[in-house]
């Protein structure tokens, strides 16, 4: 294994430079234009300090920085220990219908967090069905959706599969031996949980938790649903509104609050590192295959457990769809309003009479699937070349996956519009959904190349020896050995990217254009004409699509979405 | 793609089949000069149409096909560029020669007139101008197409009483019972908003004392502002906030056809009417089929295609919604945004932070 490293080395350096291209071009960019006084293509715009000093005098500024920091905290405190408790019970435990929740734990990553949040009002504002229903029988509903506090819980229980799927991933695999000799020497459910399984799946956690602060800096929807009407402004909803307060669109401006985000983001994934590396030391797993036995829970144990899943559930899932199902068969709703009075099916009438709708379904559809399979095919190739390297190549590589994660789908849309605008032999492509596809690998990047990776650390270090010292190369060997072990990794990975890949809104606004639209992208225009309606219906053509999808390919190639 | 090539020849189809002589449909609209049949005949041969607009393909669907009636053969291509998005595309295209529009339609008014004068639009005196009034032109080259005005808005269930019908009585109402209507009006946000801050920053001038009594006493209330239509009209359709101001009147009546539970208010003190502002590119790739289809969105069908798609037209001679019957439900005090310098002025800094600094200060409860 020592050797290794020195393997492959053309192209591992080759991977890592496209990686390279790809990311840090519109982060350079992005760089570059915050130092600049006008548009980076003016002939006026030169280099000084003014954007900076515009937005570090800002007091808005400094707010939703605060405001920021405070709900990306709270939804990791939120999302963190629910999602791994949840993966614990699922993956460890005999909770009833366990394997039936693993595919519907994933829901409320189906859809795009603006949808999502408008689900919640249409569920639980305060002219919310549920909200008057309760309001009918006990005079009263002692809730408000809108407000960081609730802005942060609802933020946290709908990340809850973000940490599920790293977490599940990692106990999936953890072997039952050492759990049971716990439960053997007399330990409680808990304790094992506690001090067995939590340790083992540390660096899995940390990563999570890494992961969701970035999310969390960079979401827009849920702030701007939940929290606008409330006056919370977070750093995105603050860059939303420094394109409209002065006028023209100041891009600098922007570009220096998407420098910030980066700023945060260095630090963070040094820590994570740092931590991940001492995480694995005690993480060494070891064994084979060994049989996963589930935990028994008990009767107490499985009443206790589906109290708080059933919880989660409802909050998480049947709250927010239900919203948008009911939203998407009646004209009108809220207070005063018999829904039965209002049902149609006219909501659904644009989506079969207007052609830029069913292109818009068609593309994303390519998007995810066939594009998704491009993606997955190069996280990869970027996988394999970080695969059992160490030194300052895979450090770089490690900082590259995660840069992109810290910037706002806005900002890396508009950052690749001008990238295949301005580089010449790129702009025949500007125009086709390829362009789409670039900034989406790229905005997909940290979830699927997680999963991939992940997975290879799995493989056992001694089959890859076993290959090279019978004389194979290491192509040969990642091509006969590695992949193959790999294939449900990949086929996970596939699974999730087209998740992401069919909510995605943000990226598609500055980058789509006739023949490429995507659902996500036209949500937001339809959102600008009121239609609203129609966002329903097409948010749960989106969401039934997305749970058809993932059905099919559990059944087909045993894709579950786990390392 | 394919969709649309569908339709494109289904609507060629229905021309031929209409007019028995196919070759009518490429000839000169009555009244036109008889070279206009160059243009026709250019634009044929450029066989392409490129819309950049944030006007949605729902809204926009009649005026293609009545556009593709009258002159098969071109092939549009309606661009969803939300508005924010607009004057990056047509800027950052133009810095690198890459123009793709031929026509820019947007409602960012203020941002349209400043593409005119920083050059990005190409002048062209269309032939329908005559029927145009000075304030919806702008040197030849940008036109006003819609009038849509700015609204109050409520809840008939929720709010059973009439809504008093002009800024300073719905101020002093909202003051008045400050308590009652808690969190319970809502208002466009000018600072999210491009379209909002137009509409916003005309009304404080029309009438400075109105407009801002009534921002106060919406502050006073609590109100919520929203930076999207979507919002707003979901937020009185559920009696969340019971009253909206501000509304697009061109969306909002629409909505009260779908929802009985909506009622629109014209202010009949003076109702502000935005627009949306269409001009030709430079350097357009098609120029003339741009041409083309400017002088279609502004004719007689064109106006009226629109209007039947709920924006109605600025031309008063037209069958549906135009500026006299929208005149009319605003009881003659429709104010339209004018197409001219004091839009830019909006954007200046010093005013704009004014504006917004006063704005701040009427929210404070």
């Amino acid at each position: 294994m020592a050797k290794t490293h020195a393997d492959a080395a053309g192209f591992r350096w080759t991977a890592l430079a496209a990686l390279g291209i790809l990311v840090l071009s519109p982060v350079l960019l992005i760089l570059y234009q915050s130092f600049l006084t006008g548009p980076f293509f003016s002939p006026l715009s030169r280099l000084g300090l003014d954007a900076y000093l515009y937005i570090f005098r800002d007091p808005d500024f400094y707010r939703a920085l605060g405001t920021t920091t405070l709900f990306a905290l709270g939804t990791v405190a939120v999302c963190v220990p629910l999602g791994a408790v949840l993966a614990f019970l699922i993956t460890r435990t005999d909770l009833s219908g366990r394997h039936w929740l693993e595919g519907i734990v994933l829901v409320p990553m189906f859809l795009s967090a603006i949808v999502l949040g408008f689900g919640y009002t249409v569920a639980l504002g305060p002219s919310g069905i549920v909200t008057l229903a309760f309001k009918g029988v006990f005079g009263d509903a002692p809730w408000d959706i809108y407000g960081l506090p609730s802005l942060i819980l609802i933020s946290g229980i709908t990340h809850v599969p973000h940490v599920y799927l790293y977490a599940s991933a990692a106990m999936r695999n953890l072997p039952g031996d050492l759990e049971e000799a716990a439960r053997s020497s007399g330990a409680g459910i808990w304790t094992v949980a506690r001090h067995v399984t939590l340790p083992l799946i540390l660096p899995a956690l940390i990563f999570s938790i890494g992961l969701n602060v970035m999310l969390a800096f960079e979401a827009f929807g849920l702030p701007l649903v939940l929290g606008d009407p409330d006056g919370v402004l977070v750093l995105t909803t603050y860059i939303y509104k420094l394109t409209t307060i002065l006028g023209v669109p100041s891009y600098q401006l922007m570009a220096v609050v998407a420098v910030v985000l980066l700023a945060i983001i260095f630090p963070l994934v040094f820590i994570q590192r740092r931590l991940l590396n001492r995480a694995r030391r005690f993480a060494a797993i070891g064994g084979k295959g060994a049989r996963v036995t589930s935990i028994r829970l008990g009767r107490t144990g499985q009443i206790v457990a589906w109290l708080g899943v059933g919880t989660w559930l409802t909050l998480a899932i049947v709250m927010p769809i239900g919203g948008i199902a009911i939203r998407a068969f009646v004209d009108a709703w809220g207070v005063g309003v018999n829904l039965f009075d209002h049902l149609t099916l006219g909501n659904f009438q644009a989506l079969f009479q207007i052609d830029t709708l069913q292109r818009g379904i068609i593309n994303t559809v390519l998007l995810a699937v066939v594009g998704g399979a491009f993606a997955v095919l190069a996280y990869l190739m970027i996988a394999l070349a970080g695969h059992r390297w160490s030194g300052w190549g895979n450090t770089s590589l490690d900082y590259m996956v995660l840069m992109p994660r810290a910037l706002p789908g806005l900002i890396i849309g508009l950052a690749f519009f001008w990238i295949f605008l301005f580089v010449p032999f790129l702009q025949p492509l500007r125009l086709t959904i390829f362009s789409l596809l670039v900034a989406y690998i790229i905005v997909g990047l940290s979830y699927g190349l997680r999963l991939i990776q992940s997975t290879l650390l799995q493989v056992a270090p001694e089959l890859e020896e076993g290959a090279r010292s019978a004389g194979a190369t290491i192509g040969q060997t990642w091509r006969k050995i590695v992949i193959p072990i790999i294939r449900p990794g990949l086929l996970g990975a596939w699974t999730m990217i087209m998740i992401i890949f069919l909510r995605e809104y943000a990226t598609g606004v500055y980058l789509m254009t006739q023949g490429t639209e995507v659902i996500g992208s036209l949500i937001v225009s339809l959102m600008a004409s009121g239609s609203l309606d129609t966002i329903a219906a097409l948010a749960l053509i989106s969401v039934v699509m997305t749970t058809g999808g993932l059905l099919l390919a559990n059944r087909l190639g045993g894709g579950k979405i786990h390392g | 793609m394919y969709i649309r090539k569908i339709l494109t020849s289904a609507t060629a189809v229905c021309a031929l089949a209409i007019t028995t002589a196919p070759m009518m449909a490429q000839q000169v609209p009555e009244g036109y000069p008889a070279d206009y049949a160059q243009i026709v005949e250019a634009a044929i041969a450029e066989g392409q149409l490129n819309v950049y607009s944030p006007v949605d393909a729902e809204q926009a669907q009649g005026m293609i096909e009545g556009f593709q009636a009258a002159y098969p053969g071109i092939a549009v291509s309606w661009i969803d560029v939300s508005s924010g998005a607009v004057y990056n595309r047509v800027v950052s295209e133009a810095a690198a020669n890459q123009v793709g529009s031929d026509i820019v339609w947007s409602n960012g008014l203020d941002l349209q007139l400043q593409l005119v004068e920083e050059g990005y639009a190409e002048p062209y005196a269309s032939l329908e101008a005559a029927a145009f009034p000075d304030w919806a032109k702008y040197k030849d080259s940008a036109y006003l197409t819609t009038v849509e005005p700015a609204v109050f808005m409520y809840n008939n269930v929720v709010f059973t009483e009439a809504l008093p019908a002009n800024r300073k009585d719905l101020a002093a109402m909202l003051t008045e019972r400050a308590a009652e209507f808690d969190g319970k009006v809502t208002m466009f946000d000018p600072e999210k908003s491009a379209q909002a801050f137009v509409t916003f920053f005309a009304d404080a001038g029309n009438d400075t004392d109105a407009f801002w009594a009534l921002s106060d006493a919406f502050g006073a209330a609590g109100g919520k502002v929203y930076s999207s239509s979507g919002q707003m009209r979901e937020k009185v359709i559920s009696g969340e906030h019971p009253i909206a101001i501000g509304v697009n009147g061109a969306y909002a009546l629409g909505w009260a056809k779908k929802s009985p539970n909506l009622t629109v208010v014209f202010p009949e003190d003076y109702t502000i009417a935005s627009s949306r502002a269409a001009f030709i590119s430079r350097n357009a790739p098609n120029p003339n089929a741009a041409k083309l289809f400017l002088d279609f969105m502004l004719s007689k069908q064109g106006q009226e295609v629109a209007a039947s798609a709920g924006l109605p037209a600025v031309r008063t001679d037209i069958e549906g919604d135009n500026f006299d019957t929208v005149n009319e439900m605003a009881g003659g005090k429709l104010v339209p945004i004018k197409l001219d310098e004091k839009l830019l002025g909006g954007l200046d800094a010093t005013t704009r932070s004014d504006f917004f600094q006063k704005w701040q200060n009427a929210l404070q409860p």
